[in-house]
């Protein structure tokens, strides 16, 4: 059978495990951007914290994916939740960085024109510089959803949803009939899906990217 | 910026902003040490825990065969010189090709390359090892070859947009001088884009301990295997002290690479 025929075949599943992966990346990623924003609006106007918001992203992003998936299923038993939270982790961690470093790099002069203007603090941030940062704050976004679609691949095996366990049951049937299929529909449907989540960040951010500073 | 009207503001500001972005690189120098010795410290203080816990713990038969501290160490030396193994497979391939794509009429091919190397990331680690385990069969052969393929991507993309930063002004007058085109390449070019290449190469090393965690899946060696095993049977110490065990190596690979970083480039810079 050719990999073609395979897809053909499998349509129903295969189509359902790419919903089922793309709403894990998307939810998890959804958590994931409010999360970072939240603490990069408490972090970026402190230096020191600033600096320590940045190692511990580097320092996270360090850590492997396979290790923390494996530390959770230690102590949660249900795989969805293990699978949401180790995503939702690896994906706050990019933007996060993006945030802290866009939000800082405002002009301090124009959040003192601001301020002089008698806008409040919180005014500032949701008007001025949250909309000067966002480019750089959705470029965190789209990294940390590539990165997502990668390792919410392993999610399967600590029985997760998703694409997965089109890659794992190629791997457990090494061999037999239609192994190298399973695990070839289940790498390229990670990697169309990600191309494809890629663009439609990308179109959302321009979208949402104030008129001013659209390039 | 004309010289007749303020020559010497101007030039005291130039020095002013030189000395400011000294005293920003000493302050980011002290902070780097600072977080290296911490780092560092905390990898070897997990390393102990881990092997205070094996001696110390109640471990069941079963446990204590799987785990041990001599098998603890000789795993982590294992994953070590597997992720060294496939970093070095990496830069040896990235390194001269990326140089390549910035030479003459294969230049035309970077920016495209760059643009696939984007989503280098997205193709998920474990396709690429199943894969080559399906082709090629399970152990460290194949399981090298799927790693240093995930790798090379990221890695070229660094090389060429170092040497793409390198300021096209300090080429020209390198080869007005009358230094050759490869002269130019491997004193001007290569030492002014080290930095950025050998961040790419520590993003390899990193990348390559955490991916060689995968190793159990397709009898590769290294810690990976414990925390399949400990999944597998259930048991949670053989799991944790795995996946800690990881984490912490991936940290200490990352600091060690931050040490080769900083003796790798030029004092100029």
């Amino acid at each position: 059978m050719s990999l073609w025929e395979y897809v053909q075949d499998r349509w129903s599943l295969l189509s359902f495990q790419s919903y089922q992966h793309l709403s894990l990346v998307v939810q998890s990623l959804l958590i994931a951007t409010v999360v970072a924003l939240a603490l990069a609006c408490l972090a970026y106007r402190s230096q020191r914290v600033s600096e320590l918001a940045l190692s511990v992203s580097s320092v996270g992003l360090t850590l492997p994916s396979f290790a923390l998936f494996g530390i959770l299923i230690a102590f949660i038993p249900n795989g969805i939740v293990i699978s949401v939270a180790a995503l939702a982790f690896y994906g706050t961690l990019p933007i996060l960085r993006n945030a802290v470093v866009g939000l800082s790099r405002v002009d301090p002069g124009l959040v003192e024109s601001a301020r002089g203007m008698g806008m409040s603090r919180t005014a500032t941030l949701v008007r001025l510089e949250i909309p000067l940062a966002w480019p750089v704050i959705v470029t965190g976004v789209r990294i940390s959803a590539q990165m997502l679609m990668g390792i919410a691949a392993i999610a399967a095996y600590a029985s997760g949803p998703g694409l997965g366990s089109f890659i794992f049951s190629g791997l457990s049937r090494i061999g037999g009939a239609n192994a190298t299929n399973s695990a070839w529909a289940g790498t390229l449907a990670i990697v169309v899906l990600a191309i494809g989540l890629d663009l439609v960040l990308n179109l959302l951010g321009r979208l949402t990217t104030s008129r001013g500073i659209r390039v | 910026m004309s010289a007749s009207t303020a020559a010497t503001p101007t030039v005291r500001e130039g020095l002013e902003e030189v000395a400011e972005e000294r005293a920003l690189l000493d302050a980011d120098d002290q902070r780097g040490r600072a977080r290296l010795i911490t780092q560092f410290a905390a990898c070897l203080g997990a390393f102990l825990v881990l092997i205070v816990y094996i001696l110390v713990a109640d471990l069941t038969s079963v446990e204590s065969r799987l785990l041990s501290v001599e098998t603890l160490l000789r795993l982590s030396w294992e994953h070590l010189l597997l992720s060294v193994a496939a970093a070095v497979v990496v830069v040896l391939v990235a390194v001269p090709l990326g140089v390549l794509l910035t030479r003459g009429p294969l230049r035309r091919f970077a920016t495209p390359i760059i643009a696939v190397a984007g989503f280098g990331q997205a193709a998920p680690a474990i396709g690429l090892i199943v894969l080559a385990a399906l082709y090629l069969g399970t152990g460290k052969g194949p399981f090298l070859l799927a790693l240093a393929i995930y790798g090379i991507l990221p890695v070229l993309a660094n090389v060429v947009t170092g040497i793409h930063g390198v300021d096209p002004k300090v080429v020209e007058a390198a080869r007005g001088m009358g230094m050759s085109a490869f002269g130019t390449l491997v004193r001007v070019e290569m030492p002014l884009a080290t930095p950025v290449i050998m961040t790419g190469v520590r993003t390899a090393l990193v990348l390559m301990t955490g991916t060689a965690a995968l190793g159990g899946f397709v009898d590769a060696g290294g810690l990976g295997p414990l925390i399949n095993t400990g999944i597998k049977l259930g048991l949670d110490s053989v799991l944790v002290v795995g996946a800690v065990a990881i984490a912490a190596l991936a940290l200490f690979i990352d600091g060690g690479a931050r040490l080769i970083e900083r003796a790798a480039t030029p004092k100029g810079l």
